[in-house]
């Protein structure tokens, strides 16, 4: 039981579980495809939750560093002909650059301005990256391949195990993060931003790392994507995106380490899931619709976020058995 | 005596409100102070200016801290005056909702952690071994406001009474050696009141710290503080000991309006 609540081992279950489509044969490769796209997704959520969900910060920028990183990695391999991992490392250089200027302007702005200005910040990118075609490929986009680490070329699957790896790995920092004094001073900050000034946090400060670290993980996921589908272009990279990480942060859980997950999860799966059934997956849009509907109903009802549903049914069934013991039933 | 806090001329308005007015005091070392004033006097502004959460339009606060060393703390950051041992706690509570107890109180010892971003990411054996120790003293801490037995459980969910406690085990953490506290009475009940009024007592004598408090149960000001100022339109009225702040005819004109107002 106790090594069922070991977090690290939790994550790795985690991890274990994604890799099932490429370890169970005959999974149709857009199984692994659809996977994929839960796992970036996951990993650019992971940063928003840190933003969002720790630190109170709102952002409608960062699909446009995760496009930034994207293109950045496709030029750096392929005509710069950077080693893979040297690569990524540069590419989330530029967004974590950019993560503390608006980390900068967060000291001003809050709330809805802050909302506004990262959404402008996030316009202003993705319109560079249709006019700079030399570096972006303009409207049709830039590819690239499937990177070689240390001399080992990747496969599909390859890319894939190495994207659950590294969501797995950034699990972990995270958990450590938000369990340290770090973690706490971001909380504070959220919750009462008197207190924590009160307490010696430096609100500028701690704002700067919570925008950092997210660029950073948005940057990541840039990464992933443009190697696992080999292509980027300007369409990928809109405020929708931004939003979508938001909504997925909190229908998973926010403030949580696996909701950003949950919330990847749910948000890739669901759709295709309606997709899949007879008669309403046919007709067009209602898949999608109903999404949507499910989802405004999963917030009136479950504010709080999925992940929580586990821990509820048991604590529903623990005080259920209390108090048959007590007689009262 | 040697001074910890000395208030001179302290001015601020709010539009053409003066709130507070040319005052001045100071507060020896291990002594407890207390500031009383009717409604509205300005006495959560004084704080307000001593902790540079508002930036005064006059006057000059000074802290002494442990070592003796003079600061002046006119437009010091917000955030850097607990460093100097300077603490408070606020009249409405101000706590962590979203995290335990005993998070809540290790936040009081924000600034002794060592341990940057990445160190904590990468839960550097260092940086776990500071937050254990620090862990133990706010565990050590909790027991002396007698919150041992709840420790994990989370602050939401607390009664006022509670709260009131964790944001005094929160000062405690950064070894102070001047605590202000705005209305740590407040929303008590009298046996809450008396168990406080001890705990107070105990930490000015035991743990050499100066206190500065606000509040509005006379019982606990007359009992407690060795010297308290009454303060009315952000003026000062009077200074001196409990039997003097009683007699005082400004202050109970003050406190009960003047014969010629009726």
């Amino acid at each position: 039981m106790r090594l069922i609540r070991n977090k690290y081992l939790q994550y790795l279950l985690v991890g274990a579980v994604f890799l099932l489509p490429v370890i169970i044969h005959g999974v149709p490769t857009a199984t692994v495809t659809l996977a994929a796209s839960m796992v970036y997704t996951a990993i650019a959520g992971l940063g928003i939750n840190v933003l969002l969900g720790y630190s109170g910060q709102i952002s409608l920028g960062h699909a446009a560093f995760m496009g930034l990183s994207a293109y950045m990695s496709a030029y750096l391999t392929k005509q710069l002909e950077l080693p893979f991992l040297l690569s990524m490392l540069v590419a989330v250089i530029a967004p974590l650059l950019i993560g503390l200027i608006l980390g900068a302007i967060a000291v001003r702005l809050e709330g809805f301005y802050l909302a506004i200005a990262t959404l402008g910040f996030g316009e202003i990118l993705r319109q560079l990256f249709i006019e700079m075609d030399w570096f972006t490929g303009g409207f049709s986009g830039a590819s690239a391949t499937y990177p070689k680490i240390f001399g080992h070329a990747l496969t599909k699957n390859g890319m894939y195990i190495f994207m659950v790896g590294l969501l797995v790995a950034l699990m972990m920092l995270v958990y450590n993060l938000v369990h340290s004094s770090t973690g706490r001073a971001m909380i504070a900050m959220k919750s009462s931003r008197t207190a924590a000034m009160a307490m010696g946090v430096n609100v500028f400060q701690y704002k700067l790392i919570s925008f950092a670290i997210s660029s950073v993980f948005a940057g990541l996921a840039g990464v992933c994507y443009v190697h696992f589908f080999r292509h980027v272009d300007p369409t990928v990279w809109t405020a929708a995106l931004s939003l979508n990480l938001i909504a997925l942060v909190v229908i998973g859980g926010a403030a949580t380490v696996g909701g950003a997950v949950v919330g990847a999860v749910v948000m890739h799966g669901l759709p295709e899931l309606m997709k899949g059934m007879p008669i309403i997956g046919e007709i067009p849009g209602v898949p999608l619709l109903i999404v949507g509907i499910l989802m405004a109903i999963m917030l009136i009802f479950y504010p709080r976020g999925l992940i929580h549903i586990p821990r509820d049914i048991v604590t529903f069934f623990q005080k259920r058995a209390a108090r048959a013991q007590k007689g009262d039933v | 005596m040697d001074q910890v806090l000395s208030v001179d001329h302290l001015s601020i308005s709010f539009g053409g409100l003066r709130a507070v007015d040319d005052l001045s005091f100071s507060i020896n070392r291990h002594e407890i102070y207390g500031l009383i004033g009717p409604n509205g006097a300005g006495k959560t502004t004084v704080f307000n200016c001593i902790t540079q959460f508002y930036k005064p339009d006059a006057g000059e606060i000074r802290f002494t801290d442990q070592m003796g060393k003079e600061h002046l703390l006119n437009g010091m950051p917000a955030h850097k005056i607990i460093g100097l041992g300077l603490v408070r706690t606020f009249q409405n509570t101000e706590i962590i909702r979203e995290l335990p107890i005993i998070d809540n109180v290790l936040l009081g010892a924000h600034t002794e952690f060592k341990a940057g971003v990445l160190a904590n990411m990468f839960a550097m054996p260092w940086a776990r071994k500071q937050e254990r120790e620090l862990r133990k003293k706010a565990m050590d801490v909790l027991a002396y406001v007698g919150l041992d037995k709840i420790a994990n459980e989370y602050a939401g969910a607390q009664p006022y009474g509670v709260l009131k406690l964790i944001e005094l085990g929160r000062t405690l953490m950064c070894d102070p050696s001047l605590i202000i506290l705005d209305e740590p009475a407040g929303g008590l009940n009298d046996s809450e009141t008396e168990r406080l009024t001890e705990l107070i007592r105990g930490i000015a004598k035991e743990r050499h710290c100066a206190i500065l408090l606000v509040e509005h149960d006379m019982k606990l000001v007359m009992g407690l503080c060795d010297r308290i100022c009454a303060i009315s339109f952000g003026k000062k009225l009077a200074e001196g000991t409990a039997a003097e702040i009683q007699k005082n005819t400004l202050v109970q004109d003050a406190y009960l309006g003047k014969e010629d107002d009726a």
